[in-house]
C-alpha cells in the first residue's frame, strides 16, 4: 500500500463521505454541511486547544513576572532567556503552544480541499474519480451530485473578496486575543509581524482556493474566537484602544 | 518556519489534488470511409488514413475535447469544453461553421448526436441546443434541466423525442422539433451517470446508486426493473451499456462486465477486468460488440475479447510484456470498432489499432504533434 493510498483510506476518504453523508443529511445544502464538519473537528481537536487556551491565559497571569525579570536581566538577554524559559517550565507553559492545534489541522485542510474538488466534481476527471473514494452507503450515492451554492458563495470557485476579509479578519482577532506583549524586542518584532503576515496570507489564500475550504477557516476562527473568549475569559490581548484623548490630557 | 509552511500551503494543496483544470478530454475514435477521426488532448480534431495511418489533416481548436467527432454527409462534427460545436470539412479540415461564433454556450462533455440533419447537444449550461447540421444555426434551445445542472451525457433520439438524463436523477422527454419539455418523465432517487441507450421501446441508464435502470418509454413510465435486483454493484455504471439481441451488456466501474436479460433483468453472466496486478480496475469505456465478439477495455489499459454468449474472456497481450496492460496508458475514451480492428485513445494521446481476429496490438501513433 502506497503512502497516497494510506491518506486517502485513514484521512481523505472518511473526510471526503462524511462530508457528502452531512450534505445529503442537511438537505443537500453542501456549506452547512461545510459548517457541521468544522464543528466537528473543533470538537476532535478541543483537548489539544483547551491546552492552548490554558497556556494564553497562563502567559497572560505571567505578565507582571516577565516584566520583572525584562527589568532584572534586560542587559543580559541570555541570561534573561533562561530565566524566561525558567518561569515558562515552573507554569508548565510553552509560548509556541499555540501553533500546534493549526498544525494538526494541516492534513485536515489538505483533506477537506480534496473533499470540495472531489465532491463537487468540477471536471469530468474529478466526478470520474469521485467513484473510486465513495463509500456504499445510501445516503453518499443519493446525495451526488452535490449543490456548490451556499449564501453567496459557489463553494467549488475561488473566494472573493468579502470572503477573504472575513478570513483575514477573525484570524487577526484570534491571534490577538491570544498573543502576549514580548519582553524581547526582537520577538515583539517577530510577533507583530505574525499577527499581520499571517491574516493577510490566508486572506490571500482565499482568493486562490475553493471557497469552501475559506468557509472552514471561517466557521473555524469564529469557534476559536468564542471558545478562547469563554474559556480565558475574555478578550485577552485584543485591546480596543480609544481614538480619543484621556480625560486627564483634556485641560492641557 | 511556521509562515514557510503556510506559504507552501498552495503547493501541498495542488500538489495533493491537483487542480481543479480539466486535462486531455476523453475524446474517441470515431471511422468513415477509411479514415478515423479524433480528438487528441491538446486541443486538436486530427484525420487518419486507417490503412496507412498517416495523418491526413489536423485542426487545432485549443479547447479541451470530451466529446467523440462525428460525421455526417461531408463534414465532421466535435463539442468542444470551452462551450463551442465546429463542423470541419472531412477532406480538409476546414471549419465550416462554429456555434457560438463568439462566447461560449458552457462546456460541452456529452458527445453530440445527429438525426435529421439537426445536431443536439447537452451542455453545462443545463440545456440542450438543436444546430442545422449544414449551416449551424440555432433551431431551438431548451429550458434549464433543473437548477444550476451541468448536462455532461449525450442525449438519445427516438422518433421525434429526445431523452436526457440528468446528474439530479431524472429522465425528460423534449421534442426534437422544439425543444420543449414533454409530459413524460421518469425521477430516481439518485442521479443518472450514463447516458441513455434506447432500445425496444426502453431506456437503459446507469445510476450513481450501483444499479443500471430499464425504464419504459411512452404510457409506462415505471421502471421496468433495476439491475442489480438484490445488493447494489461494486460501483457506478458509469458508461453507456449497449443492447444486442435481447442482452444489455454493461460495463460498471467495480471493473465488471455484466450481461442482463434485456426483458427481465435477471443477470446472465459476468466478467470481471483487471489490472496487471490481479487487481479489479474500473469499466469506463463503453463496450463494442463486432463480428458476434465483445470487446471491453478497462481504465488501466487492458482490452478484452469475450463470447458474449458464455461470458468467457481473454486479454490482449501487450506485444512488449505479457505481464504489462495491453496498452501502456489508461483508457477512458469510447471505443470504435470497424472491419475487424479496435481503435482506441489512450489517455498518453496515443491512437491504437486493436487486430481483433488476431488478438494483438496491430500499430500505435503519436498524436501528440511534433514541435
Amino acid at each position: 500500500m502506497s503512502p497516497g493510498d494510506i491518506w486517502y483510506l485513514i484521512i481523505g476518504n472518511p473526510v471526503l463521505n462524511v462530508l457528502i453523508a452531512l450534505s445529503h443529511l442537511l438537505g443537500g445544502n453542501f456549506g452547512l454541511a461545510i459548517i457541521v464538519l468544522t464543528v466537528i473537528v473543533r470538537l476532535i481537536t478541543w483537548p489539544l486547544n483547551k491546552r492552548q487556551l490554558k497556556s494564553t491565559k497562563a502567559l497572560q497571569d505571567m505578565q507582571p513576572k516577565l516584566q520583572e525579570l525584562q527589568k532584572k536581566y534586560g542587559k543580559n538577554q541570555q541570561k534573561l532567556q533562561q530565566e524566561m524559559m525558567k518561569l515558562y517550565k515552573e507554569a508548565g507553559v510553552n509560548p509556541l503552544g499555540c501553533l500546534w492545534p493549526m498544525l494538526v489541522q494541516f492534513p485536515i485542510w489538505i483533506a477537506l480541499y480534496q473533499a470540495i474538488m472531489r465532491a463537487l466534481a468540477t471536471t469530468p476527471e474529478n466526478l470520474l474519480d469521485l467513484a473510486q473514494r465513495l463509500y456504499s452507503w445510501n445516503i453518499v450515492s443519493q446525495a451526488i451530485p452535490l449543490n456548490s451554492q451556499f449564501l453567496w458563495l459557489d463553494l467549488g470557485s475561488r473566494g472573493d473578496f468579502f470572503l477573504a476579509i472575513i478570513v483575514g479578519g477573525t484570524m487577526w482577532v484570534q491571534q490577538k486575543m491570544t498573543q502576549a506583549p514580548a519582553i524581547d524586542p526582537r520577538q515583539a518584532s517577530t510577533n507583530n509581524m505574525m499577527l499581520l503576515m499571517m491574516p493577510l496570507m490566508f486572506g490571500f489564500l482565499t482568493l486562490m482556493f475553493p471557497s469552501g475550504l475559506a468557509l472552514y477557516w471561517a466557521v473555524s476562527n469564529i469557534i476559536g474566537i468564542i471558545t478562547q473568549y469563554f474559556v480565558t475569559g475574555g478578550w485577552g490581548y485584543l485591546k480596543f484602544r480609544s481614538p480619543f484623548p484621556s480625560s486627564s490630557a483634556k485641560g492641557k | 518556519m511556521f509562515l514557510v509552511v503556510i506559504a507552501l500551503l498552495p503547493l501541498i494543496l495542488v500538489s495533493c489534488t491537483g487542480t481543479a483544470q480539466p486535462k486531455g478530454g476523453w475524446s474517441g475514435p470515431t471511422v468513415h470511409d477509411g479514415v478515423i477521426y479524433v480528438g487528441t488532448t491538446d486541443g486538436r480534431v486530427v484525420a487518419i488514413n486507417s490503412s496507412t495511418q498517416s495523418e491526413q489533416w489536423t485542426h487545432t481548436i485549443t479547447s479541451i475535447i470530451y466529446t467523440t467527432p462525428i460525421v455526417a454527409g461531408n463534414l465532421v462534427y466535435v463539442g468542444t469544453y470551452s462551450g463551442q460545436v465546429y463542423a470541419l470539412t472531412i477532406d480538409r479540415g476546414t471549419e465550416r461553421w462554429v456555434y457560438p461564433r463568439t462566447g461560449s454556450m458552457g462546456a460541452i462533455v456529452g458527445s453530440p448526436v445527429i438525426a435529421d440533419e439537426t445536431i443536439y447537444i447537452s451542455s453545462s449550461d443545463g440545456r440542450v441546443y438543436a444546430l442545422d447540421t449544414t449551416y449551424g444555426d440555432l433551431k431551438w434551445k431548451s429550458d434549464p434541466l433543473g437548477e444550476r445542472l451541468k448536462l455532461w451525457t449525450s442525449p438519445a433520439v427516438v422518433g421525434d423525442t429526445l431523452y436526457v438524463s440528468t446528474f439530479d436523477g431524472h429522465i425528460y422527454a423534449l421534442s426534437a422539433e422544439t425543444g420543449e419539455l414533454l409530459d413524460w418523465f421518469f425521477e430516481s432517487e439518485a442521479g443518472f451517470a450514463s447516458s441513455p441507450v434506447i432500445d425496444a421501446d426502453t431506456i437503459y441508464v446507469g445510476s450513481f446508486d450501483h444499479h443500471l435502470y430499464a425504464i419504459g418509454i411512452g404510457s409506462n413510465i415505471s421502471s421496468m426493473w433495476k439491475f442489480p435486483q438484490e445488493n447494489p454493484a461494486g460501483n457506478w455504471f458509469w458508461a453507456s451499456p449497449i443492447v444486442n439481441e435481447g442482452i444489455v451488456y454493461a460495463g460498471c466501474l467495480d471493473g465488471k462486465l455484466y450481461a442482463i436479460s434485456a426483458e427481465t433483468g435477471e443477470e446472465l453472466w459476468q466478467f470481471e477486468s483487471t489490472d496487471a496486478q490481479g487487481k479489479a480496475t474500473p469499466i469506463v469505456s463503453s463496450p463494442v460488440l463486432m463480428d458476434n465478439l465483445l470487446i471491453i477495455a478497462n481504465e488501466s489499459g487492458n482490452v478484452y475479447v469475450i463470447n458474449p454468449e458464455t461470458g468467457e474472456g481473454e486479454q490482449i497481450k501487450n506485444p512488449e510484456n505479457d505481464n504489462k496492460p495491453t496498452i501502456n496508458a489508461q483508457i477512458r475514451t469510447p471505443l470504435c470498432a470497424h472491419e475487424g480492428l479496435v481503435y482506441i485513445r489512450g489517455e498518453d494521446n496515443q491512437l491504437y489499432g486493436v487486430d481483433i481476429e488476431k488478438g494483438e496490438l496491430s500499430w500505435n501513433i503519436s498524436l501528440t504533434r511534433e514541435e
